[in-house]
C-alpha cells in the first residue's frame, strides 16, 4: 500500500468512523445543494423563456406604396448592413393582407371589399441579435429613404430586459449567500470532526507526521462527504423536476409563453455545478477546519 | 547529540522557565532529567521538538541548529526523536499493531519495512503475540509498552521518555527500565525525565537536575537527590 492509498483509506475509515456526524454534515450539505438547485432551475427557465421572447422580438418597418421593387430592394440592402441586425424579412402587401385576415379571423366582414384593394402596405420584419441595441437600429431603420413608419413595442422589450437583469440579480444574490451560509455550517460541522480528532493529530505531530499527511485523510472525508452529497441531491432534483415536468403542458398553456425546458437541457448543468460546489465544500471545508489543529 | 548553549525561554516579561542552560549529552548516553514540578523539564522538552522556541541561546538537537529550522522541516526533527509520554497517548480505537504502522506510515516506510520493524519491535518490548488486540485489553505496563514499540519503530538516534512509569506500579517500571537499557546499550541515546527515586537511584546513571528553570546538579553518575 503506498502513503497515498493509506490515506485515501484513512479517509474512507474517518468517514465510517464518524458515522453520525458524516450523515448530519451530509444533511446539510445535500439541504444546501437542492435549493441551490432550485434557485439555478428557475434561473436557467427564467433566462431561457427572456431569450425566446427575445428572439421573437423585432420590429417591422413599413415601405412606401410608391416604391418600386427596385426602390424596396435598395431598402433591404441598406437594412442589411446595419450593425447588429440578425434577419430580415420581407412581407408583401398580399402576406400583410393574408396577415390581416388571420387577426380579424371573427370579424372578417370588416376586410370584406378591400381585397382588391388591399391597404395594407408591405413591410420590413427586422430582428436584431442584441436587444439592447433595439434603440439604435431603429433610428438608422427611420432614416432610411422610402421608410414610412417603424412599429416597435418599446414597452415591451424595456420591460424585458429589466426584468432579466432584476431575475439574474436577485436568484444569483440568493445563490451566493446560500452558499455563503452553508460554507459556515459546513466548516463548522468538520470542526466537530476535526476536535474529535485532537488528539490523533497531536499524536502525529509529535511522531513528525508532514501537515500534509495530517491534512490528506481529512480532505478526502471532506471530499467523499461532498461528492456523495452532490450525487444525492443531483438524484433527489432530478426525480423531482422530471416528475414535475411531466405534469407542466397544462401549466405551460394556462400560462401563455412561458414554458419550462425539458430536463435534458438541464441535468449536465446541474451535475457539473453540484460536483463542483460539493467538492470545493468539502475539501475547502476540511482544510479550513483542520488549520487551527496543526500548530502543535 | 543534544546541546543546550546559553538558552533560556521567558514565557511572560518577568517568568524564566529556563534560564541560561549549558548541557551537552553525548550520542548513546542514558540520562536522567529530575527536578520538583515547575523546575522546567517539559520546557526542556518542547524546546527540543520545537513545540516552543527559545527566547535566547541556541538548541542543537541530532546536528541540528533547531532554533533556525524551518516549520516545513519540524516533522522531519521530531523524527529523529521517539518520544513516550506518561498518558501512553495511544490509539484506543486500533490495534497494537495499528498503533506501531500508524508511525511507520506516517514516516512513509516501505511495506517491506513495515512487516520488519513490526516483529522486531513487538519482540524487543516483549508485547509478541498481542499485535492483535486493542489497548483497553491490555494492562498499563503493556500499553506503555505498545507506546514504546511506536517510539522505536521508526529507529530514531534519540529516545525521550517523559514520566514514563509514572502511571505505573514499581514491579511494571522496573521492566519499562530494563527494555529503555537494553534499547540505549543498542546505541540510542536515551534521556528520561522522571520522579522515580528508586530507580535513578539504583541505576547509577548521569543525572541532571533543574530547579527554578536552572541546572543545579549534572552528576556523571548520580542518584535522585544529591
Amino acid at each position: 500500500m503506498t502513503t497515498n492509498t493509506y490515506l485515501i483509506k484513512e479517509g474512507y475509515d474517518n468517514l465510517k468512523k464518524h458515522g453520525s456526524k458524516t450523515f448530519s454534515t451530509m444533511l446539510i450539505i445535500c439541504a444546501t445543494m437542492i435549493v441551490l438547485g432550485i434557485f439555478i432551475i428557475l434561473l436557467q427557465n427564467v433566462n431561457k423563456n427572456v431569450q425566446t421572447v427575445r428572439n421573437e422580438q423585432g420590429f417591422q418597418a413599413f415601405i412606401d406604396d410608391a416604391s418600386t421593387e427596385v426602390e424596396t430592394e435598395y431598402i433591404k440592402d441598406n437594412i442589411k448592413i446595419i450593425p447588429g441586425v440578425k434577419d430580415i424579412k420581407y412581407i408583401d402587401k398580399d402576406m400583410a393582407f393574408e396577415d390581416a385576415k388571420s387577426v380579424f379571423k371573427d370579424q372578417e366582414y370588416l376586410l370584406q371589399g378591400l381585397e382588391k384593394v388591399k391597404p395594407f402596405p408591405a413591410s420590413f420584419v427586422i430582428t436584431f441579435n442584441d436587444i439592447n441595441e433595439a434603440s439604435a437600429i431603429k433610428s438608422q431603420v427611420e432614416k432610411i429613404d422610402g421608410i414610412t413608419k417603424v412599429k416597435y413595442n418599446e414597452t415591451t422589450i424595456q420591460a424585458i430586459i429589466t426584468i432579466s437583469k432584476i431575475a439574474n440579480i436577485f436568484l444569483l444574490g440568493i445563490g451566493c449567500i446560500m452558499l455563503i451560509i452553508s460554507m459556515f455550517i459546513i466548516s463548522n460541522t468538520i470542526k466537530l470532526a476535526v476536535y474529535s480528532n485532537k488528539r490523533e493529530i497531536y499524536i502525529m505531530k509529535y511522531i513528525g507526521a508532514t501537515n500534509s499527511f495530517i491534512r490528506k485523510p481529512f480532505i478526502v472525508e471532506g471530499a467523499i462527504m461532498g461528492l456523495l452529497s452532490a450525487l444525492i441531491s443531483f438524484v433527489l432534483i432530478s426525480v423531482s423536476y422530471v416528475i414535475i415536468y411531466a405534469r407542466l403542458p397544462k401549466i405551460g398553456t394556462s400560462l401563455g409563453i412561458f414554458g419550462f425546458m425539458p430536463y435534458s437541457q438541464l441535468w449536465y448543468q446541474i451535475l457539473i455545478i453540484f460536483t463542483i460546489i460539493g467538492l470545493f465544500i468539502g475539501v475547502v471545508g476540511s482544510a479550513i477546519s483542520i488549520r487551527k489543529y496543526l500548530k502543535v | 547529540m543534544i546541546e543546550f548553549i546559553n538558552v533560556s525561554k521567558k514565557y511572560n516579561h518577568d517568568v524564566a522557565a529556563l534560564e541560561d542552560i549549558n548541557i551537552k549529552i553525548e550520542k548513546g548516553e542514558f540520562v536522567f532529567l529530575v527536578g520538583p514540578s515547575g523546575s522546567g523539564k517539559s520546557t526542556f522538552l518542547k524546546l527540543m521538538v520545537k513545540e516552543d522556541d527559545a527566547t535566547t541561546g541556541t538548541v542543537i538537537v541530532n546536528n541540528t541548529n533547531v532554533n533556525k529550522l524551518k516549520e516545513k522541516d519540524i516533522p522531519f526533527l521530531r523524527r529523529k526523536i521517539g518520544f513516550v509520554f506518561q498518558d501512553f497517548r495511544l490509539l484506543y480505537d486500533r490495534t497494537v499493531a495499528e498503533n506501531i504502522i500508524f508511525a511507520l506510515r506516517v514516516v512513509e516506510a516501505s511495506e517491506k519495512d513495515i512487516k520488519f520493524q513490526l516483529k522486531s519491535v513487538l519482540e524487543l518490548v516483549g508485547l509478541d503475540g498481542k499485535e492483535n488486540c486493542y489497548p483497553n485489553q491490555l494492562s498499563g505496563g503493556e500499553q506503555q509498552r505498545i507506546s514504546l514499540a511506536r517510539a522505536l519503530a521508526t529507529r530514531p538516534p534519540i529516545i525521550i521518555a517523559d514520566e514514563p512509569t509514572g502511571n505505573l506500579d514499581p514491579k511494571t517500571a522496573n521492566e519499562i527500565f530494563k527494555t529503555l537499557l537494553d534499547i540505549n546499550a543498542r546505541g540510542t541515546t536515551v534521556l528520561v525525565v522522571t520522579h522515580a527515586k528508586d530507580i535513578v537511584d539504583g541505576l547509577n546513571k548521569r543525572v541532571i537536575a533543574l530547579d527554578n528553570g536552572k541546572v543545579v546538579r549534572d552528576d556523571a553518575r548520580g542518584g535522585y537527590l544529591k
